[in-house]
């Protein structure tokens, strides 16, 4: 299910750059091709050896594709005029310190920009939501992906917003674990079978138990530029 | 009151029953079941939909579009549980009226009514919540066991029953769409003896609902219906008894090349990952040639071509399915030989999507339901009394074959209004997400 019209813009006024955040480039990013290695459900070898003898003809993958809708989507980025835009920053980060403060939240909203159920193997979606307080914003987009008993895909993008500073930092954060292992960490958190089938459904709860396997970040000085 | 007709007003209440009641009901449920074949007949009229998913009130909205049971006929294609918030109240109000009307409801299983499936996508978490045991939950996984794989629609006629008080139904009417007053959206016409394509009919709708491939500049005339994507209704010519329609939830398997090889499959266990009972729950159908794999690494998707073939062989007019969600409620694809039928109105509370239903009249010719030998392969004439012209058809023949299908009349029904759900329809808290 693609929610084509949902999206999140984030735009400084005075230099007319802008983020946004769209189900479109979202999914232009993910392989048509079928050429990065598909995933495969997790009796998809129990599935195709009882059906080796008698549906042997059939060995075709009609149009493969990535059908996870695996995305490493950061955002679609506008400069204005050849103005400042994101770049890398090994030093920047977000910091947490200030986002763990309760503030008062001014506005939040979540949208979804797609969603599938993967037909009934789990579960695929690209999420975007924010949080303005007084002094900063922060924006979380992030897709989410379980292939029950297969893998755990988790890629965040926040990006943090000082209003003061006029300062922007985008951090991305790419994390994968395998389906078994996550289970086996939740267990040693204690939790029970059915609260793990729960956290399962969950990022958030899964999130920290997951390896990173990419991290950039970016920033962009918006302060003192106009056109 | 007997007590079955207590429970099941309770359950339109959406309130769920005793645990000792759900144990008595699926009982009775499972010892009517295992009686039916894997492929139950069913006479026309009969009202076929799709996946429910636990959305009680839409269920609730379908019976008022629809007709009440047992006035109206159903035939439930699956999924009646998981992802909607009420799988209990759905599920176990369809299997009173199942009990209480074993004919007047047809129930077959779709790939959710599986206790592999349900454990994750809601409905045993559902029970746990509402009883604070598994044990209606494994009631209920038993009676799933016990349901048919499949359902053979017989008698349906070639032209529309005509409601009172309607519009008049022309004998060439092959499919009309309607919305949930029962206003007509569009009419479409047979194709004629000549070739000439279908026709559609204007019909002005007063409330403006829906009106694509009804409003604006003429549509094509060889475009099907709206979200059919068909181009050109079937043929056949007027007067002829429909074929049979076979009703299953997924789709084709290629160890089924004929209706006879279902009726053989030993049903009553766990839907199983390998063989024709996982196909028959789980194919999809594709615009491909012959057979395909799912880029999944399981599960098949079937052309046009094996629809036709298969149809022709089984002597049947149209495949009913349902599993997959698409956005108009219901899409006719390959020539009108298969049509999925989708009956969660705003699937998943977010999808936006309208839901249909799908009535097959009577045929009153008495035609229709004699000596129909299904899936015999040397049947002589398949009933036609020598008039039909299949007898010297050649499978090769097929792609351009189209037996007479019977006349559909699809209702479409978009969700119960937000506040007959009891909830409200609540923002997310502002959450201080990191």
């Amino acid at each position: 299910m693609i929610f084509g019209d949902n999206h999140l813009t984030l735009s400084h006024t005075p230099t007319q750059w802008s983020l946004s955040f769209l189900a479109e480039p979202a999914l232009d990013l993910v392989d048509k091709t079928g050429e990065t290695g598909l995933l495969k459900v997790h009796y998809a070898k129990e599935w195709s050896a009882t059906r080796e003898k008698t549906s042997a003809g059939i060995k075709e993958v009609v149009r493969p594709f990535d059908w996870s809708y695996t995305t490493s989507y950061k955002g679609t980025e506008h400069r204005a005029g050849g103005g400042k835009g994101l770049e890398s920053d090994e030093k920047g980060r977000i910091p947490i310190e200030l986002l763990q403060r309760r503030d008062p939240i001014l506005f939040a909203d979540e949208v979804v920009l797609y969603e599938s159920e993967l037909d009934d193997n789990g579960i695929s979606i690209l999420s975007v939501k924010v949080r303005v307080m007084e002094q900063r914003m922060l924006v979380l987009c992030r897709f989410f992906l379980r292939l029950d008993n297969v893998l755990v895909r988790i890629r965040d993008t926040r990006v943090y917003v000082d209003f003061g500073e006029e300062k922007v930092v985008r951090e991305y954060t790419s994390r994968e674990g395998e389906f078994g292992e996550v289970k086996k960490k939740l267990y040693m958190e204690g939790l029970m079978p059915d609260a793990i089938t729960v956290a399962f459904r969950d990022a958030n709860q899964i999130a920290h138990l997951l390896p990173v396997v990419e991290h950039e970040v970016e920033s962009v000085d918006l302060k003192g530029e106009s056109r | 009151m007997s007590d079955l007709d207590r429970a099941i007003a309770q359950l339109r209440a959406c309130r769920p029953i005793p645990e000792n009641e759900v144990r008595e009901l699926c009982h009775k449920a499972r010892e009517l079941l295992i009686e039916e074949g894997n492929v139950v007949t069913v006479n026309a009229p009969v009202t076929i939909c799709g996946d429910i998913h636990g959305q009680f009130h839409d269920l609730m909205e379908l019976f008022r579009v629809g007709g009440d049971v047992p006035d109206t006929n159903y035939l439930f294609m699956g999924d009646f549980v998981d992802r909607g918030f009420y799988s209990l109240e759905s599920f176990l109000l369809l299997l009173c009226l199942k009990v209480r009307y074993p004919d007047r409801m047809t129930l077959i299983r779709g790939n959710h009514e599986s206790r592999q499936i349900t454990t994750v996508y809601g409905f045993y978490d559902e029970c746990l919540r509402k009883y604070g045991s598994a044990n209606v939950w494994r009631y209920c996984c038993d009676v799933f066991d016990y349901l048919a794989l499949g359902a053979i629609v017989l008698g349906a006629s070639n032209t529309l029953s005509q409601p009172a008080g309607s519009v008049p139904v022309g004998e060439d009417v092959e499919i009309e769409v309607c919305n949930a007053d029962q206003q007509i959206i569009s009419r479409f016409l047979r194709k004629g003896p000549n070739g000439a394509m279908g026709q559609q009919q204007q019909q002005p709708t007063t409330n403006g609902f829906s009106e694509s491939g009804s409003s604006g500049p003429p549509a094509p005339t060889n475009t099907g219906p709206p979200g059919s994507g068909a181009s050109g209704a079937s043929g056949g010519s007027i007067g002829n008894p429909a074929g049979a329609v076979l009703c299953v939830h997924g789709g084709l398997s290629p160890l089924i090349d004929n209706v006879d090889k279902i009726r053989l499959l030993d049903r009553k266990q766990e839907v199983p990952h390998e063989g024709a009972m996982c196909d028959l729950l789980w194919s999809d159908p594709d615009e491909i040639d012959g057979w395909g794999l799912s880029p999944r690494g399981a599960g098949f998707l079937f052309g046009a071509d094996i629809v036709k073939v298969f149809n022709h062989r089984n002597d049947l007019s149209l495949i009913a399915r349902a599993h997959q969600l698409v956005m108009e409620g219901f899409k006719e694809m390959f020539d009108a030989s298969i049509v999925t039928v989708w009956s969660a109105p705003n699937y998943c509370y977010r999808c936006g999507n309208v839901a249909a239903l799908l009535e097959l009249s009577e045929d009153d010719s008495g035609l229709g339901v004699l000596a129909r030998s299904n899936g015999d392969v040397n049947r002589s004439d398949g009933g036609m009394g020598g008039q039909g012209p299949r007898g010297v058809l050649m499978e090769n023949d097929l792609l351009g074959y189209n037996r007479a299908g019977p006349a559909r009349r699809y209702r479409v029904f978009q969700a119960a209004p937000q506040d007959s759900r009891g909830m409200p329809a609540k923002k997310p808290v502002a959450d201080y997400f990191l």
